[in-house]
């Protein structure tokens, strides 16, 4: 499959990462200005970073999900370039989750897990997402049908999973990480979603090129062969 | 408060730490692409 | 569900049944460590024998060690078509796909639920908890979760056959997927052998949320066995 010239693809990624760049600037700041949160104080802003991780972990597993769909039914290499690294940025945005939440729990309950409902959940959306990569790289010969498989079934536990665990949670009393968002706080919130988003965006278009520049790579060496062959 | 400046500054590092993998395998893949190019045309400068 | 796809799923699943009994070398084996995996279990957490405890840690070690024997059942059933090759033939004969999957799920179910109904004995003595007491609801839940965990194991089996690493990886990719599962069944099956519990909605609750779970995975296995296991 043909891919863009080298130019107009350098030129897509410096304006897109100068976007990022300044959604960052401009959420930050905002970040900044919010109101402090009366109970937790400092410690809140936190959530303004966990929270979209959050969220960017569950899309990367949906876009995972989409690519392998696109790969297991309709054979798009595309799709499964997609879904590859749509699952490494679920891997390093679910890592940032996982980080970002239990420091926020142990300045805020002084414990860092409490198997709250959703920190749960991102930790097994997380570990489906360390699957596929693991499964793509030492899964043998069928290693991508394999990961799309996994793929699919880990987008469909996304509900199954946080409604069992909010269950299972309802013996215990019950703890959440987003507090209710004060009007004030709610444009930096919006705000850092965004940039995150876009962020992700630009990440994974990065990488998608990646696989495109390697696979390109192959069909190139290949024709060198040939055309060696036929010279000799 | 420690606790926000660890959080934030573990998502920084993990994004530019993959931002700076992922750009550098770009690059090296970009010359590689462009060599083979390059060896291609020689032989069959079409 | 046509005539003939049940009549394919039957015979697959007798066909692999008739071999196990036959030689019984997979009940043995499977049955025995597992009884060891519940040795290993109570051993552990021997200190925690407070004889409130006992339900949940009857429940929990029986479910977490069928979990872990099933990994043993699922490579088993499919390693069969491993040994010699004879997943070609079944790919290459009328069968539809699907009831390959299905007779696979089925046969798997059967080996779990055979030495599970061991482990349920054993769990019963060891922690001290009438296990029988509500034998219906037990069948039940035991039968939805195996079914649950072999409709998904099946898949990865499947698609793992050819990959050096399978022991590892096969239970590294199953186990989050499963979860829900995990949580559910042991949940249920905690309260079911809890002589103090008020009543039995937990139960119901979560034998629903089971049924759910199956329905889904049983679905999505039957529209995603055909391509990832056909190909090269």
């Amino acid at each position: 499959m043909p891919t863009q010239p080298p130019s107009s693809r350098s030129l897509r990624f410096s304006i897109l990462s100068a976007i990022t760049f300044l959604l960052f600037v401009i959420a930050c700041n905002a970040i900044a200005d919010a109101p402090r949160e009366i109970t937790m104080g400092l410690v809140q802003k936190i959530f303004y970073f966990h929270v979209p991780c959050a969220w960017l972990l569950m899309l990367s597993t949906l876009v995972c999900a989409g690519g392998s769909i696109a790969y297991l039914f309709g054979g798009s290499e595309r799709g499964d370039r997609i879904a590859l690294s749509s699952a490494e940025l679920g891997v390093l945005f679910g890592l940032c989750v996982l980080v970002s939440g239990p420091l926020w729990a142990r300045a805020a309950w002084g414990v860092y897990w409490q198997w709250e409902a959703r920190l749960t959940s991102s930790l097994l959306l997380w570990l489906m997402m360390v699957a596929y990569v693991l499964a793509r790289r030492y899964g043998g010969p069928s290693a991508r049908r394999l990961a799309a498989a996994l793929a699919l079934f880990a987008a469909i536990d996304i509900p199954l999973v946080y409604f069992s665990v909010r269950y299972f949670r309802s013996i215990h009393p019950q703890t959440t990480v987003v507090s209710t968002l004060v009007p004030g706080m709610r444009g930096a919130f919006w705000l850092s979603l965004l940039a995150f988003t876009v962020l992700w965006w630009l990440l994974i278009s990065v990488r998608v090129a990646v696989e495109d520049r390697a696979a390109e790579i192959i069909d190139l060496e290949v024709l060198l062969d040939q055309a060696e062959e036929k010279k000799a | 408060m420690k606790m926000v400046v660890l959080a934030y500054g573990f998502i920084w590092l993990a994004v530019f730490t993959y931002v700076f993998i992922v750009g550098r395998k770009l690059g090296r893949l970009g010359g590689e692409l462009s060599e083979l190019r390059r060896r291609i045309d020689k032989i069959r400068p079409s | 569900m046509t005539g003939s796809f049940w009549r394919f799923t039957l015979l697959i699943a007798l066909k692999d049944l008739r071999i196990e009994g036959r030689s019984r070398e997979i009940l043995y084996t499977m049955g025995f460590s597992a009884a060891l995996v519940v040795l290993v279990f109570s051993f552990a957490l021997a200190s925690a024998s407070d004889p409130a405890q006992g339900p949940i840690l009857a429940a929990g070690v029986l479910w977490s060690s069928t979990l872990f024997t099933g990994t043993v059942a699922l490579a088993r059933v499919l390693d069969r078509e491993r040994e010699n090759e004879s997943i070609r033939s079944l790919l290459l004969s009328p069968a539809p796909r699907a009831a390959i999957y299905a007779g696979k799920v089925i046969a798997t179910s059967l080996l779990m639920l055979a030495v599970e109904i061991l482990l349920t004995v054993l769990v019963g003595v060891l922690f001290s908890t009438g296990v029988f007491t509500h034998l219906v609801w037990l069948a039940v839940i035991l039968l939805l979760g195996t079914l649950g965990f072999a409709a998904t194991g099946v898949v990865f089996s499947a698609a793992l056959l050819r990959s050096r690493s399978r022991e590892a990886l096969l239970g590294a990719l199953l186990f989050p997927i499963v979860i829900p599962v995990l949580l559910a069944a042991s949940r249920a099956t905690a309260c079911l052998f809890d002589p103090l519990s008020p009543d039995l909605d937990p139960v119901s609750f979560w034998t629903r949320f089971l049924l759910a779970t199956d329905v889904i995975y049983i679905s999505l296995g039957l529209w995603v066995f055909e391509p990832v296991v056909s190909g090269d």
